[in-house]
């Protein structure tokens, strides 16, 4: 019997370390602590009792561009208006593309006329793995509980183009209401398009 | 002369309306040209365009399923009423690395074919076409580029090719993946896109693509196995993954370059095959697989086939006399001839395997000659211990000061024979480490191996190296004569099973055959050993080279029977012998089936089948919920079973797999106990 418990113990220890930490809808948001513009720390710990978002972004990326003509900002003003915190995520490495040091994304903020909560600095790229934040952008929502509710793109035309963005289905605004208000996304994934994170 | 510069200037203009080409076009970071396979077409026709671009150098454009990023280029045609173009013919295409994130797309000059069908009926005298095309453009950032062409084709009653186009043509036909006519299904189960494909023919492939976007995580390493004709292919899901397509294109790519596209279609619930063992697919730590080896090599000390070397080599210890250095030395040989042993049966397995052959980890007692012979060396063993006959090894001078060379000779065949023994018995860590080597390249299995033999080792190595094991072990004396002789027995033990399984494989015949040859090898080694007490002259030597030469030919030359499977079944009989066909045909009538892979030469199974599968409580479960109980047996090569075994990552018995309709097939563990059928079953049965 002794032996038999060392098989199933052996396998479910091979089992286990198939498991990888991609995240998952309706399971806790991967935690992370990150440094913003003005050097203080936020933790996701921090924002409990609060909706998050997490827009992953790179500002010399067309796409990026294309939805910084008007479209992501309104989206920041609106959810920060409602009380959601809405953190900017920059995985680019030094010295890649879209990389900037903390004054110049102050500058970026304000020249688009953003409105994020923060904008934070991912260098190593680890909070960017721990979300499989694949592309510019690539948008998340986290529940008042830590619960991830929606990841994926911010809306259904992967394009450069801007006029695209009225034919689209805005589905990761569609998304952030439904958490608002207290439903379940529907869909909570979907294909994130864009530049790939530059990590 | 103004009329004729006029005349000249109108040619000029005309001119472009009767090319094929649009001419080159330049977009940021990327030039391109439409052209037409014929400069005159007539109606009814169908004719391939080429949108031909280069891309600047190290910048891509991305397939239809761009990856991790990227979008695939895009076509929009304008086209008049009655002509319709078809969707993009794709070239093969590659993969794009950009750590961590993987795209698929094409470097370099790319060529993107289109069908344009003209209807019958159509009435004007040109086609004019307008392309718009959208590529994303990257080399590291990305670029979105566009372009738009116009072409002009004039209509005529009869179809002009363009011949400097001819080439362009031939190369983008050459780049096209090449239709195989193929069945093939896929799942999305178990946190993987699995797919088993029947190919009409072997083909040595390495890489496969999905067309479809967002299904699998392109980064992940992917599993490609070929048994024969059948392939199976399997990646993680994507991270994104929602919902799979009921139909999907995959792109598969040979070691020598070819491309080839199938059509697979989705599985429906009843009746897949595809099951990899669970966790499997994903790359299992290294180490903790050696691990698994390790543990497995030391059960097998435990196995009644390697005991009786076990009690050879504790004996050579135990005489090896005072000097621990020596039985240090010995104890390494010894180590050093069970790795050497494991590798050389990894490395000949490695090879066969490539070669094709249909073997599996215990080949070498797949063959009847083998087993005479190896019988003939355990009596021969037996007989020196019993003291008949002194053989040179070293093994049975423990009394007398043996060299230091002889010794460790000794102690390295000691540890070579103990593996050739015990490899048919694949105890429960082995079948999946060596599901996993298998399936691994050489050298991870090459180090599986090594493993295990150093798992084997490891009783003799503790017991050289750990003054407390020495301890235990009793001064030397006359008793080690007496545990000499005593020391025989299980080697005759062994001796005796190997030719029940010498008779199970080749009839009562031969096996009658075999035992003259035993008593040619009794006689042998009786003569052989008064020639070493000088008691006799070489006349006994010659005849005692006559015996043995008389042994080994007889088992060559013995009639030996095929193993029949089907003359056992009687009424009696609770199980049927096992075929791909008959197991397929149950499934499809929605019955439960229990399927158990043995061999007369694996212990494990027939302890299983003695402790567990005969079982009163087994057999009144199978009895219960119906379940067909089907055998098959692999003593002797079988090409069917060893096909059916890697399906489910394994090289060797036992395997044991429950279906019960509706479900997926259940792999049950190597070890049984009297209740793990029925657990399974109940289990199996309560679930909707």
């Amino acid at each position: 019997m002794k032996l038999r418990h060392l098989v199933l113990a052996a396998s479910a220890a091979v089992l286990s370390l198939g498991l990888t930490a991609a995240p998952q809808i309706g399971a806790p948001a991967p935690d992370f602590t990150v440094v913003d513009t003005k050097g203080s720390s936020h933790s996701l710990r921090d924002f409990a009792g609060k909706t998050v978002v997490l827009e992953w972004t790179n500002h010399d990326c067309p796409f990026v561009k294309k939805h910084y003509q008007g479209n992501m900002q309104a989206l920041q003003k609106e959810m920060t208006a409602q009380d959601v915190v809405w953190l900017s995520v920059i995985s680019s490495a030094p010295g890649k593309q879209g990389h900037v040091s903390p004054a110049e994304a102050d500058d970026l903020t304000a020249s688009r006329n953003a409105a994020p909560t923060a904008v934070v600095f991912d260098e190593s790229g680890v909070v960017g793995q721990a979300y499989a934040a694949k592309t510019t952008p690539h948008m998340y929502v986290i529940d008042k509980a830590g619960i991830l509710q929606y990841m994926g793109g911010i809306d259904s035309i992967p394009s450069a183009k801007v006029d695209d963005i009225a034919k689209a289905t805005p589905l990761f605004a569609n998304a952030a209401k439904a958490v608002l208000a207290g439903e379940t996304p529907d869909p909570a994934i979907s294909k994130p398009y864009g530049c790939s994170v530059k990590y | 002369m103004r009329s004729v510069m006029l005349l000249l200037l109108c040619f000029s203009w005309s001119a472009p309306l009767l090319a094929a080409t649009t001419g080159w076009q330049s977009a940021k970071h990327i030039r391109a040209e439409l052209v037409s396979e014929y400069r005159q077409v007539q109606t009814g026709q169908t004719l391939q365009l080429a949108l031909h671009f280069v891309p600047d150098e190290h910048w891509h454009t991305y397939w239809q399923n761009p990856g991790d990023s990227g979008l695939p280029t895009q076509l929009s045609w304008t086209l008049p009423a009655g002509v319709s173009v078809g969707a993009i013919k794709w070239p093969a295409p590659q993969a794009i690395a950009v750590p961590p994130l993987v795209n698929y797309g094409f470097e370099g000059q790319t060529i993107l074919l289109s069908d344009l069908t003209i209807a019958a009926d159509y009435q004007a005298d040109t086609v004019p076409l307008t392309l718009k095309v959208d590529w994303l453009v990257c080399e590291e950032v990305c670029i979105p580029a566009e372009a738009q062409f116009s072409l002009t084709l004039p209509v005529a009653t009869e179809a002009v090719l363009a011949e400097d186009a001819a080439s362009l043509f031939q190369q983008a036909l050459q780049q096209l993946p090449q239709p195989l006519d193929a069945q093939g299904q896929f799942d999305v189960s178990g946190g993987a896109f699995s797919a088993l494909l029947d190919l009409p023919e072997p083909q040595n492939v390495r890489a496969f693509f999905v067309a479809a976007t967002e299904l699998v995580d392109h980064a992940a390493p992917q599993q490609v196995i070929l048994n024969g004709q059948q392939l199976l292919l399997q990646q993680p899901l994507n991270t994104y993954f929602s919902a799979a397509p009921q139909q999907l294109e995959i792109v598969l790519i040979t070691a020598d370059g070819k491309a080839y596209s199938v059509q697979l279609q989705r599985a429906s619930n009843a009746g897949t095959e595809i099951l990899i063992s669970q966790g499997q697919h994903d790359p299992t730590a290294l180490w903790l697989i050696l691990l698994l080896a390790g543990a497995g090599g030391v059960l097998l000390n435990l196995m009644p086939c390697v005991f009786p070397v076990l009690s050879l080599k504790a004996l050579s210890i135990a005489g090896g006399g005072q000097v621990r250095r020596q039985q240090q030395l010995q104890a390494l040989w010894y180590s050093l001839g069970v790795v050497v042993s494991f590798v050389m049966l990894a490395v000949l397995l490695i090879a066969l395997r490539s070669a094709g052959a249909a073997v599996g980890w215990g080949f070498q007692l797949q063959n009847p000659y083998l087993v005479a012979l190896l019988v003939y060396l355990l009596f021969a063993l037996g007989l020196s211990l019993s003291g008949v006959v002194q053989f040179g090894l070293g093994l049975m001078n423990s009394g007398s000061a043996v060299a230091n060379t002889g010794g460790s000779k000794g102690a390295f065949f000691t540890g070579v024979l103990a593996v050739v023994v015990a490899s048919p018995c694949t105890a429960p860590f082995m079948g999946t480490a060596l599901g996993y080597a298998v399936s691994q390249n050489a050298a991870i299995a090459l180090l599986v191996f090594v493993a295990l033999g150093l798992g084997m080792a490891l009783p003799f190595l503790l017991l050289a190296f750990v003054p407390g094991f020495a301890r235990v072990l009793p001064k030397p004396g006359v008793w080690m004569d007496t545990l000499k002789q005593w020391l025989a027995y299980p080697l005759y033990l062994s001796a005796v099973w190997l030719l029940w399984v010498y008779g199970r494989q080749s009839g009562v015949d031969a096996q009658a055959a075999l035992l003259i040859g035993v008593v040619c090898i009794a006689a042998a080694c009786w003569l052989w050993g008064r020639r070493q007490s000088s008691q006799v002259g070489y006349g006994s030597v010659i005849l005692a080279a006559v015996l043995l030469l008389l042994a080994l030919a007889l088992p060559a030359i013995a009639p030996y029977k095929q193993n029949n499977q089907t003359d056992t079944i009687t009424a009696e009989q609770s199980w049927q012998s096992w075929s791909a066909g008959m197991l397929s045909d149950l499934r499809q009538q929605g019955k439960p089936v229990l399927v158990n892979m043995t061999a007369d030469w694996c212990i494990t199974c027939l302890v299983n089948e003695r402790v567990a599968l005969s079982s009163d409580t087994t057999k009144a479960a199978l009895a219960l919920y119906d379940v067909t109980y089907l055998k098959g047996d692999w003593t002797l090569r079988d090409a069917a079973i060893t096909e059916y075994l890697r399906l489910y990552q394994r090289d060797g018995v036992p395997l044991y797999v429950l279906y019960w309709p509706g479900q997926q097939p259940e792999v049950l563990p190597q070890i049984l106990t009297p209740d793990t059928v029925p657990q399974a079953l109940a289990r199996l049965s309560r679930q909707p």
